[in-house]
Order: structure tokens, then C-alpha cells, then sequence
């Protein structure tokens, strides 16, 4: 078919909105990279502000890698995200299924239940006071189960199950499958764009890992990523006399923020294509 | 029928939460039992000391702290008192509130914690601090080390709550380029006036040769930039108290400060101040700003320009840079650099009451307090580190060694009781001595505000946003200055500032000032 004029004209100005739109986020990523990646004194004789760096080191990278905690907490993060997005995913789903059964007896008492933890919570005083009853005070763990299930997630893969036809469980449960044979060896497959999405928000969410640490850890050597790079980011306000030499200068911070933020931009594009598929709340039932 | 479901779940949950209670119940008492247990015995059998190590926690703000496998300050305080010490510390002061607020409320105390004037005035009112009035005696290296007027700083209502650290010393002056006065054939200013004139030239006289109008006189932070000015008329900064002919005054109602706000109206309408002073919330903004070559006079502290990396990067952006120090003006009122609150503190700690019932641990603390007390010892563990290590003694002098700033930098964070600021700066500081005894010896107003408590029905917060905003108008003419004593009334009434006013006036009578 060939497109009109005003089909081309349309096109074009949408591509340049979008351009424009792209540049608007890719700017301030480049504008961290590049000061990471350059001499403090080059950046400053700009007036402050460089997109491409005229001479490069990676002595920011090297520093932060070798004498601040970031390995350490790198892998108390790496822990937390792959054992606790395991955790998430398997409890929410374990929620997440009855919930999509009509036949479940009180569905909509529970339903509620969840729903009401969405709007009111018991606030910070009487969540610790469970942390610290648990005996979770100063452990990983006080980072996974207290988030171990979010409700909104919970709700978002209740409505993926409930478009699953009812026809396979009627069949599968002919073929004589239980519950937790059909859960996960009918849904499970199937639910493989909504497990996706759910699983890149709680991870996301545990990469970012910040509050918890902050709360319930005092062990320095369990601090996540996070909480470190806060740490250095937060540096110069420190009373300037008493960190002698240790004032990082906005190169190492940027490059700090370039390593806590780096793996999840990696994985994003991965995931982003299952997203459309599982992120739909209730707005199209087949 | 229909109820029947709703009723077994809700049977259900009720049982699940019943047993979740009843595990954490019993977990929570046999730990209580068992931490009861433990302390009993140690104090019943206090002859044999048990070897092992006591655990301490303790939390406070700060950061820059290595994990404690490299925590070598760590390591040689608790080899020298056997202690197990947990130092946690929160790099945003709202992490560190939210943290202390969450343990004092759930029972689960650090053993020893920061504690602002605020949180020292309602843990004790709470009756959460241990009060240290009768530990005197044990104290007395500590106290010895902080000093008589530091030990009245943690006191409330004549009891002993909190351990402030020993004072420090001012660090700020203003900053001027000497290069610049010396391209335009200036010298550096001694009044407002000339001040004024310097400002102005620096703005529009291109001081850098480059042929673009793209410098401005003074920057700073907020209207702090301007705490010279506010000396040399004879008036601390907004809001602080401070004795003037023998009475107490409070700078708002000092009539002088009519006048200086006008001088700091005339050099922002001149143009020769930095546009984005009111927006400067750090100290790195604006000393960037100097040190890129935007501003050619900036009040700040003596480490952000002559420390060795703050002096590199200002010879990498302009190798002529030439900051000097600049002493206080001269005016009507006088010559003041600003004020300087002599009731302020570095830091307070304090201790909770509980560890009342543990005196094991509370000795232990005390020990701790005490050790980095010691002037050979600990004191100087926490100041400089390792003897032999990080730093020698010559002739009685300590010399740094290069492990010094690699390693141990964050020590500061160990000063729980302060340290001899002087000495302490001088040999860290070697290079910088000169500037640091400059910016001390400058005469300055002796504020009272750290010796204040905020009243009930006063927010501090809210009245001293009001005030900003409104100064804000005055000096930037959105507002005349002929409506400065409405602006007052206002402040009073709505704010509640009399309510401080009187209280503060009477809380420093009863201390002996101004009377």
C-alpha cells in the first residue's frame, strides 16, 4: 500500500517525538557514564557538565571495586534477588492460585484480606516488632520474608490465571490431576509471561533493596548494594575535616551508580517482551 | 449455609494468627530468660570475669565505615577493654532517625546512641535515657576530657542524660580571589561597603579575561553567605540569641538587623550575588561554583578549599586561582565574622536506661566512653590510629605516615567523646594550619542557641521556614523592609515564636547569661 503524504508527514513527526523522547532518557544515563569515566578536574574545567569524555579512566571503577565495601554488598544483593525473587514467586503463586479458583470457599473474604493489606498497613513500629519476634534482627532473611509477598503482584497473576480456560482444568482434572499436579503442570507453562513480569518486579525491587537493610540490619557486613552506594553517594555531606582524603568526587559517584544500576538495565530487555502478555489487570476477558 | 464458609476461614485465621502469637511469645520470653539468666550470673559471679567479649551496640550517623573483618579501630578497642563492638552508622540522618526511633519504641535499645537536643529532651521526658548524674564518679576521664561546659550541654532539668562531645572550633570565613583583586587593581575589602564595591566589580568587570559576563561576586549558602555582613552590623544570623550590652538579644529583634538586611538588599539588587543563593542546599555546590571560577568571594570553611584535592582541582580548572582568607569587616556594629553557638555541640550520646539492669554491659560502655578518653590510649587510637602503624611519635609529635588517610579516615566516627580539636587538626592538617588558626582566632558573636530547648507547641521547623521565606522577600525586595515588624508579629503569633522566645530567655537566664 502506498502511504499518503499525510501518513508520512504523521509518521515522521512521531518518530521525532519519540526520538526526542529517547534522547530525554538516554541523556542523563550518558551524562552519568561519561563523568564516571573522567577525571574530576576535566569534568570541572567543563563548567561541570560533559556528555562525551575527552579522556578516559577507570580509576573510579578500580577504586570502587577494590577498597569500598560494593563487593561485599554486591553479593549480599545477588543472594537477596535470586533467593528471595525464588521465594516471591513460588509464595505468590501458591496465593495467587486458589485465589483465581471460583470454587475456592471464601474466595472473597481472602480477596479481601489481600486487598485490604494494599490500603492500610500496620506501619513501621509493629513490622519491626514481628521482624524482631521472628528472630530475623541482623540476618538476610530480614530483607526476603517481611516483602515475600506483595499484594499487587499477587492480584496481577490472580487475573492471568482466571483467563486460563476453564476447559483445561475441567479436562485436566478428568484426567484425574489434582490441584498442585495442575498448578504446576498446566498453569505453570502457561503462566510463563505473567511469571516473567512478577518476577522482574519483585527482583527489581530486591536489587533496589534499601529500606529493609536500613531497618532491621545493623550488621554491616549483610548491607545491600544499595545502602553502600547511598553511603558514598551521601559522603560529601559528612563534615568535610574528618574524612581526610576519602571524599569522593562525583566521578566515583557516578561510577557508583553506574555498578548499582547496571545489571538491571541488562536484564530489562529480556523480560520487557513477556510484559504486555502479564501485565493486564482485568481489562479483556476472552 | 451461605455464613458457613466465611465462618472457617475466619476460624482459620484466628487459629494460624493464635499460634504465629504463641511462637513469637515464647520465642521472645525464653530470650528474655535467657538474656535475664545470663545477666544474673555474670553479676552474681563478678569475681571470675568471664573472658568473653562484651557485645556492644552502638548506632549514630556518619558513614564511610569499612565492614569489621577491616575495622582495625574496631579491632584494638575491643582487643584493649574485650568488647565485641557493633558500630552501625546511617548515612542520611532521616535513616538514622527512623532506625532509633523504631528501636526506643520497640524496646530492642542500641547501648549507646546519638542523640540530638530534640531526641535528648524526649527520650528523657520518655524516661528512656539512663541518667548519669550518679556515674559521675566512673566517668571521670570522659568528663575530664569533654569538659565542664560540654557536660552541661547533655543535662536536662539538672540531670545528667547524654555525654556531649568536647567542642569544636569554627572553620568558616569568607573566601576571596586574590588574583581577580589584583586584575582589577583592588584590594581586598575591610567594610560592607567595600565589600560591596568588590562584589559589584567582580560581577561586571570580567574578572577572568574571558571576555564573557559570567561571574558574580558572592556565593554561599542561603543567607548564611552573608554571616560577615551580619557581624559587622553588629547582629548574629536570624534567629540566634546572644548577649549585647549585657542583655540578652535575640538577632531578629536586634535593630541592626533592619539595617543589614537593607546592605544585603543594596548588593543583591547591585546584581553581585550569586542568583542561585537561596537554592545552594550543600556546601558542594557552592564550592564548586568557586572553584570552576563563577564566584570570586564565598563563605565556607577552610577544608573545602586548602585541602590538598579541593587545592588540585582548583589549579586544574585555573592555575592562577589565588583564594585567600579574608578577615571579618569592619562596620557599624563592630567586627564579626558572624556568630559562632558556643551551647552547640559535635554530638551527643547517650545511654538507655535498661542497661540499668545489666551492669555488666553498662560498665562496659562506660569503659568504652572512658577509653576513648584516654589521652595516650584510646584517644588516640580514634584520632589517628595505630602507634607505629598509622602514625609515630617524635619527640613527643605525632607524625603521620601515608596508612594514615588510606586506612583509617573514618575514625572520626569512633570519637564518641570528641577530641582535642586543635591539636587533632594540627597534625592532620599540617599544610592547612595556618588557615585553621585564621578562621579560629576571628572575632566572632558568641550565639546561645545550642543551650535552648524548643518549648511544647513550638515547631521549630515550620518557624524557621517561615522565617526564611520571609527574609528571602525582604532581601530580594518582594517585600518591603517597612513591613519587618508585621513580619515579626506574624512570626510570634502564628509560628509561635513567643512561646520560644520567652522560653529560651528564661532557660538562658537560669544559666547565667545575660543577667
Amino acid at each position: 500500500m502506498v502511504k499518503g503524504l499525510e501518513d508520512r508527514v504523521f509518521n515522521s513527526i512521531v518518530y521525532l517525538i519519540l526520538a526526542l523522547a529517547g534522547l530525554c532518557a538516554v541523556f542523563p544515563l550518558m551524562y552519568v557514564v561519561s563523568v564516571s569515566i573522567t577525571p574530576f578536574a576535566e569534568v570541572l574545567k567543563n563548567g561541570g557538565f560533559i556528555l562525551l569524555p575527552k579522556s578516559i579512566t577507570f580509576d573510579a571503577y578500580r577504586k570502587l571495586l577494590t577498597e569500598s565495601g560494593i563487593p561485599r554488598a554486591f553479593w549480599v544483593t545477588v543472594f537477596i534477588t535470586v533467593v528471595g525473587t525464588a521465594v516471591n514467586l513460588v509464595l505468590t503463586t501458591l496465593m495467587a492460585y486458589p485465589l483465581s479458583r471460583k470454587k475456592l470457599p471464601g474466595r472473597s473474604f481472602f480477596l479481601l484480606l489481600v486487598v485490604f493489606t494494599m490500603l492500610f498497613s500496620g506501619g513501621i513500629i509493629p513490622t519491626y516488632l514481628i521482624v524482631k519476634a521472628m528472630g530475623l534482627l541482623d540476618s538476610v532473611w530480614a530483607m526476603i520474608l517481611p516483602g515475600a509477598i506483595w499484594s499487587f503482584n499477587v492480584l496481577i497473576m490472580k487475573s492471568f490465571f482466571e483467563q486460563l480456560p476453564e476447559e483445561l482444568f475441567e479436562s485436566a482434572r478428568m484426567d484425574g490431576a489434582g490441584e498442585f499436579r495442575i498448578l504446576w503442570q498446566i498453569v505453570s507453562p502457561l503462566s510463563l509471561p505473567v511469571m516473567m513480569t512478577v518476577g522482574l518486579f519483585y527482583m527489581v525491587g530486591h536489587w533496589n533493596e534499601f529500606f529493609q537493610a536500613i531497618m532491621y540490619v545493623t550488621d554491616r557486613t549483610l548491607f545491600p548494594l544499595q545502602v553502600i552506594v547511598r553511603e558514598i553517594l551521601m559522603l560529601t555531606q559528612q563534615p568535610l575535616e574528618t574524612v581526610e582524603n576519602m571524599t569522593p568526587t562525583e566521578t566515583m559517584q557516578m561510577a557508583s551508580v553506574m555498578l548499582a544500576s547496571l545489571p538491571i538495565i541488562i536484564v530489562y530487555p529480556f523480560i520487557q517482551k513477556h510484559f504486555t502478555k502479564g501485565m493486564l489487570l482485568g481489562s479483556i476477558k476472552g | 449455609m451461605k455464613q458457613r464458609p466465611i465462618f472457617a476461614a475466619a476460624a482459620a485465621v484466628v487459629l494460624t494468627s493464635s499460634i504465629l502469637a504463641g511462637c513469637s511469645g515464647g520465642k521472645t520470653e525464653q530470650q528474655a530468660a535467657n538474656a535475664g539468666s545470663s545477666g544474673n550470673t555474670d553479676t552474681k559471679q563478678e569475681a571470675p570475669k568471664s573472658n568473653k567479649p562484651v557485645k556492644l551496640d552502638v548506632i549514630e550517623t556518619g558513614s564511610g565505615l569499612p565492614a569489621p573483618d577491616q575495622d582495625q579501630i574496631k579491632q584494638e578497642i575491643d582487643k584493649a577493654i574485650g568488647t565485641e563492638l557493633n558500630l552501625t552508622v546511617y548515612a542520611s540522618g532521616d535513616d538514622y532517625k527512623n532506625q532509633l526511633n523504631v528501636r526506643m519504641a520497640s524496646g530492642n535499645f542500641p547501648d549507646l546512641f546519638a542523640v540530638d537536643r530534640a531526641q535528648l529532651k524526649q527520650f528523657a521526658e520518655q524516661g528512656l535515657l539512663l541518667d548519669l548524674t550518679p556515674y559521675k564518679d566512673k566517668l571521670k576521664t570522659t568528663v575530664d576530657f569533654i569538659g565542664a561546659d560540654s557536660l552541661k550541654k547533655g543535662t536536662q532539668n539538672g540531670k545528667l542524660y547524654a555525654i556531649a562531645k568536647s567542642p569544636q572550633i569554627p572553620y568558616n570565613t569568607f573566601w576571596i580571589r586574590k588574583d581577580w583583586l589584583d586584575k582589577l587593581g583592588m584590594k581586598p575589602p575591610t567594610t560592607p561597603d567595600e565589600l560591596l564595591e568588590v562584589a559589584k566589580a567582580f560581577t561586571e568587570k570580567d574578572p577572568d579575561g574571558n571576555g564573557k559576563k559570567d561571574t558574580y561576586g558572592i556565593t554561599g549558602g542561603k543567607l548564611g553567605a552573608f554571616s560577615p555582613v551580619f557581624g559587622a552590623y553588629g547582629t548574629g544570623s536570624p534567629g540566634n540569641f546572644y548577649v549585647k550590652d549585657g542583655k540578652l538579644v535575640n538577632a531578629l529583634y536586634d535593630p541592626a538587623m533592619k539595617d543589614a538586611l537593607a546592605f544585603i538588599k543594596k548588593m543583591i539588587d547591585a546584581g553581585a550575588v550569586d542568583p542561585e543563593l537561596l537554592s545552594n542546599n550543600s556546601t558542594q555546590q557552592y564550592q564548586q561554583k568557586g572553584i570552576k571560577g563563577q564566584a570570586g568571594i564565598m563563605w565556607i570553611d577552610w577544608p573545602n578549599v586548602t585541602k590538598d584535592e579541593f587545592v588540585a582541582q582548583i589549579k586544574a580548572v585555573n592555575p592562577n586561582a589565588d583564594w585567600i582568607q579574608l578577615p571579618a569587616l569592619k562596620g557599624p556594629g563592630g567586627q564579626f565574622e558572624g556568630s559562632w553557638d558556643i551551647g552547640a555541640t559535635p554530638g551527643m550520646y547517650a545511654i538507655p536506661k535498661v542497661l540499668e539492669k545489666n551492669p555488666e554491659k553498662l560498665n562496659k560502655v562506660i569503659e568504652l566512653l572512658n577509653f576513648v578518653s584516654t589521652k595516650d590510649t584510646g584517644s588516640a587510637l580514634v584520632q589517628f590510629g595505630i602507634k607505629g602503624k598509622h602514625y609515630n611519635l617524635e619527640n613527643g609529635k605525632v607524625m603521620p605516615t601515608d596508612l594514615m588517610g588510606k586506612e583509617v579516615g573514618y575514625s572520626w566516627l569512633y570519637q564518641f567523646t570528641g577530641r582535642p580539636e586543635m591539636e587533632y587538626l594540627f597534625v592532620k592538617f599540617a599544610k592547612q594550619a595556618p588557615y585553621i588558626e585564621f578562621a579560629n582566632k576571628q572575632p566572632r558573636i558568641q550565639a546561645l542557641n545550642g543551650f535552648v530547648d524548643n518549648p511544647t507547641g513550638y515547631n521549630s521547623a515550620d518557624a524557621q521556614r517561615f522565617m526564611d521565606e520571609e527574609l528571602a522577600k525582604f532581601v530580594y525586595g518582594k517585600r518591603p523592609l517597612t513591613e519587618y515588624d508585621a513580619f515579626l508579629k506574624t512570626l510570634e503569633t502564628s509560628m509561635n515564636y513567643k512561646a520560644y522566645l520567652d522560653a529560651a530567655t528564661k532557660q538562658l537566664n537560669d544559666l547565667g547569661f545575660g543577667k
